[in-house]
């Protein structure tokens, strides 16, 4: 951190474009899919980073929504991005009723995204619609495919899990897709329709206390995406277990691009803390940084 | 555009705030553009009037805690309290930049007490680099700040004191949020200003009614967005009545019909704030769509425009 005041991640490879919504889908309860062709973002955004949302010419809602990147997949122009988001408000609840054609204006790739995580087994936790950020992820890090221009070199790691929670199985996307791709996949349900009966953190707590290697500095490693009363509890095991972990913070956003100071978390400083945009210098914090 | 007019080179978008001379009308509002540098892969800095950067203390401030903003009725409201790292470092770190960027710089500042917004113009006018200041009079965030931009009287004076400690240009950036703002404008002006800025954010509130709670963490914030242009123009109309100095319009400006709007109720200059974060490239697509709304509105000067408003009957 040569300039303290400089984020380490501007918007640098941002785009604005305007696109039209080549298909929109269910994929869980209240839980949709949008696929956009737009090379621009796709071709180079990384596993964690995020694009802002809106619909085109509309002015309620107003502002942009954070949407994690869950796949880039191939199409004719090159590649396609898929956002999958849970309908929570103003906009979620409108871009689920858009048809195919409708254009929406998107600027990314932004925020820092995860970097290449070597280690022998990458566990990933997530709840809600915290798994959005992995697919990709999983995909880098089992050497199926890669992301960014260029594209970035992942050494393939031997394992793959994801601890993925809900509150009922019906909520849970993308399951088959990270099957797919040789993730093992482990579940929790708060009434039990799928998986374990409890929190997703449980499952997390377990697979550390089961590993052999922990605290070997590169053994495991553990990323969580999710509500964060889950995130802070997943990182005090991680510590507990002297695991990495790294978290990626859902903060509510207004511009995404590091110009309005909303998204702002304490993290911890050499002294104290201090309020840094997640935008920029987020949304992947190390656990330990964070002042939950 | 294929229709523009031949003498397209003779179009003349340079716009005047007193001493200090815009290569266009188009500027972006302090706290809407970060420090610029957020922004340079998406907007084409020079091609802008001036860049405003966020407003800059004395002392580091953290801000206000979460929630900072909250979106309502195509409009935001925040509370983001001046969060900025204070005037050394922003000489040291942010100003270097600016200075690069081969736009002009307009640096906005803002005290406790006219003792600070002196030293505060003293610093910059002697780091260099820094073609006008803003005095930000009317920040809603800060308890104190608002005092100097509800009454008339320390407004004045607060203007005529930095005025008196500096030699650049000086822009007074008033607050709606009072009942008559034109006169504050006049004490402006008196005091010395080149120009004055209209308007900061409107004083509002959003509840959580099921958690009985305010919204905000700072329970009040500022309301800004396409909600409050209405309100902007009639404030930028009374003032640009009211003073000669040049009236800088800001308030939901997103549309190039947005712009001429404000430039005919009698804005020189226009910012442009919220839209950059729902539209990050907005600020210069309007630079660029200005000659186009100049041949329809069958002017060649974007000055020929300002306060062209009729009124009659
Ligand atoms: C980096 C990042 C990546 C994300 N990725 C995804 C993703 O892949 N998929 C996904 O479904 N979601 C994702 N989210 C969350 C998503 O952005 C929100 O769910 C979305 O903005 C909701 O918009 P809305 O208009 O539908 O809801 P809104 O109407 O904005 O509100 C939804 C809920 O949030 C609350 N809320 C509103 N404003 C605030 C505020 N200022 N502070 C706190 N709470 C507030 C409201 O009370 C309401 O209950 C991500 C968020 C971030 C920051
Ligand atoms: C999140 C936010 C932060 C702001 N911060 C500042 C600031 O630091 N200094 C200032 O003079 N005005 C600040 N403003 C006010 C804007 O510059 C502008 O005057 C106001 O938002 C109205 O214009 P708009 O409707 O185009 O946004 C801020 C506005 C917003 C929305
Ligand atoms: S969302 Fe605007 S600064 Fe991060």
């Amino acid at each position: 951190m040569s300039n303290p005041l400089h984020a380490a991640h501007y918007a640098d490879s941002a785009r604005q474009c305007r696109v039209a919504i080549a298909e929109n889908v269910q994929v869980a309860r209240d839980t949709y899919r949008v696929r956009l062709h737009c090379e621009e973002i796709a071709g180079r955004i990384l596993p964690g980073q995020f694009v802002m949302v809106r619909l085109s010419g509309c002015n309620d809602p107003l502002l942009g929504r954070p949407l994690a990147v869950y796949d880039v997949v191939p199409d004719a122009a090159g590649h396609a991005l898929d956002l999958i988001y849970h309908v929570k408000g103003r906009f979620t609840t409108r871009l689920a009723r858009c048809e195919r054609g409708q254009p929406l204006d998107l600027w990314g790739p932004l925020g820092n995204g995860f970097p290449v995580l070597p280690c022998t087994h990458l566990v990933m936790v997530a709840g809600g619609v915290g798994q959005t950020p992995f697919l990709t992820l999983a995909k880098e890090h089992l050497g199926r495919q890669q992301f960014g221009a260029p594209p970035r070199s992942v050494v393939p790691v031997p394992r793959v899990t994801l601890c993925f929670g809900a509150q009922s199985h019906e909520f849970m996307a993308g399951i088959a897709d990270f099957e797919a791709q040789g993730v093992d996949v482990r579940l929790a349900t708060e009434d039990g329709s799928a998986g374990q009966r409890g929190l997703v953190t449980e499952l997390l707590e377990q697979i550390l206390a089961a590993a052999p290697s922990t605290g070997s500095a590169t053994a495991l490693r553990v990323v969580c995406c999710g509500p964060e009363a889950m995130m802070r509890t997943a990182a005090q095991i991680a510590a507990r277990y002297q695991v990495p972990c790294l978290v990626s913070l859902e903060t509510p956003m207004a511009c995404g691009i590091g110009i309005c100071f909303t998204c702002v978390a304490k993290i911890r400083q050499k002294s104290g803390w201090d309020y840094k945009r997640t935008c920029v210098e987020g949304p992947v914090f190390d656990a330990r940084d964070v002042c939950w | 555009m294929t229709n523009l007019p031949a003498q397209n080179s003779d179009l003349d978008l340079r716009v005047r705030l007193g001493r200090l001379e815009l290569a266009n009308p188009i500027l972006v509002a302090s706290g809407t553009f970060g420090y610029a540098r957020e922004m340079e892969h998406l907007v084409d800095l020079r091609s802008l009037g001036a860049v405003i950067p966020k407003t800059v203390t004395a002392e580091p401030r953290c801000g206000n805690p979460p929630w900072r903003t909250v979106e309502t009725a195509s409009g935001l409201l925040n509370s983001i309290g001046l969060d900025n790292d204070g005037i050394e470092a922003f000489v040291a770190h942010h100003l270097p930049y600016l200075r690069e960027t081969g736009t002009r710089v307009i640096v906005s500042i803002a005290g406790r007490n006219p003792e600070e917004y002196v030293q505060l113009a003293a610093r910059l006018e002697s780091a260099g680099g820094v073609d006008g200041l803003e005095l930000n009079v009317s920040c809603p965030n800060v308890a104190g700040g608002i005092d100097f931009g509800t009454d008339p009287d320390q407004c004045g004076k607060l203007v005529a004191a930095v005025r008196r400690a500096c030699s650049l240009p000086l822009l007074a950036k008033l607050t709606p949020n009072v009942t008559r703002i034109a006169v504050v404008a006049q004490a402006a002006a008196q005091g010395g200003a080149d120009a004055v800025s209209v308007i900061n954010t409107l004083l509002g509130m959003a509840v959580d009614w099921r958690r009985r709670r305010p919204v905000l963490g700072n329970v009040l914030g500022g309301l800004s967005g396409p909600a409050i242009k209405p309100v902007a123009l009639r404030c930028v109309y009374q003032v640009a009545q009211a003073v000669a100095v040049p009236v800088v319009g800001i308030g939901g400006i997103a549309t190039i019909d947005d712009v001429l709007e404000f430039l005919v109720a009698g804005a020189s200059a226009v910012q442009i704030g919220t839209a950059n974060y729902y539209d990050p490239t907005v600020s210069q697509r309007l630079v660029a769509a200005l000659p186009a709304a100049l041949a329809e509105a069958g002017v060649r000067r974007v000055v020929d425009l300002v306060g062209t408003l009729n009124t009659d009957n």
